[in-house]
């Protein structure tokens, strides 16, 4: 199968998928800011729930919340008032970055662009951590904002 | 009634657990992979499965493979981020008897589920 790179082409059906998870299952509208590149030493959100793609073409999707954030979204989810971020909350920010990256990969499936595998989610947590990448890759990030506060969808994917 | 629910997600499980309580039933059991699922079924009888497709250990969809081919015919709704029509046809093909895509819709799932039950009251 022919490698495809991935380009900014296909960055919105992965913000398609934002839109809907947060429409259908939280109930909430997600506004959409400018997507921008980002520089290399970019600081990571406190929350980063991430999954590699592979297949025909190679990248990451990571969705990047400030803590209260995760832990507001998680507890909409279950329907409840949630407090701390523990394995509850890290458990349900990999389930939201698995469906994020499972809708978009069917969408572009459908448009018989990139057929993708994705990778189980890994959550990576704390204030002070760095996440490096291959120097021909490039990270776009998506902001967006929404009841339950501010967070953001990073694409990293080799650069054409 | 009693209902499994198999999801590596703690949060995913908690959740189809809320739906089949709205949906009527009041025993749940939980699995966290196909494997769990598989061993599950050899012990109790269930109402309805409800089966995500990526786990470790055991995929779901060869879990449901496993279960039919013991000849359980308990119905399976698969429950899954796997959106694309060739896995649909796939899962259908294996013996799924129905299919919600992640993310859905608490209410359509509850429905679903509902659905799902009656037909295989019908069929018994």
């Amino acid at each position: 199968m022919a490698t495809v790179k991935i380009n900014v082409q296909h960055i919105n059906p992965f913000v398609d998928a934002v839109h809907e998870l947060f429409d259908t299952m939280l109930g909430v509208a997600a506004k959409r800011g400018n997507p921008r590149r980002l520089p290399k030493d970019a600081k990571p959100q406190e929350v980063v729930g991430m999954i590699g793609i592979s297949g025909s073409a190679r990248g990451v999707v990571a969705a990047g919340f400030p803590k209260d954030t995760s832990i507001r979204v998680v507890g909409k989810l279950l329907c409840c008032e949630l407090t701390e971020f523990d394995d509850i909350v890290s458990d349900g920010i990999a389930e939201v970055v698995n469906m994020i990256a499972g809708n978009a990969k069917a969408k572009l499936a459908e448009n018989h662009e990139a057929p993708l595998d994705l990778s189980l989610p890994t959550v990576l947590s704390g204030s002070d951590f760095r996440i490096e990448s291959p120097a021909d890759c490039i990270w776009i990030e998506v902001p967006f904002t929404s009841a339950l506060g501010e967070f953001e969808l990073r694409l990293m994917f080799e650069a054409e | 009634m009693r209902a499994l629910v198999v999801d590596d997600s703690a949060v995913m499980r908690k959740m189809l657990t809320t739906a089949l309580e709205r949906a009527g039933i009041q025993e749940v059991d939980h699995a966290k992979d196909g494997q769990e699922a598989v061993d599950a079924c050899k012990t109790t009888d269930f109402e309805i499965i409800l089966m995500d497709w990526n786990m470790p250990n055991m995929l779901g969809i060869d879990a449901v493979r496993e279960i039919r081919g013991s000849g359980k015919s308990t119905p399976i709704v698969m429950v899954t981020t796997e959106a694309e029509r060739k896995r649909v046809i796939e899962a259908l093909q294996a013996g799924a008897n129905n299919y919600i895509i992640k993310p859905f819709d608490a209410n359509t799932i509850v429905e679903k589920i509902k659905v799902v039950i009656d037909k295989a009251k019908m069929v018994t």
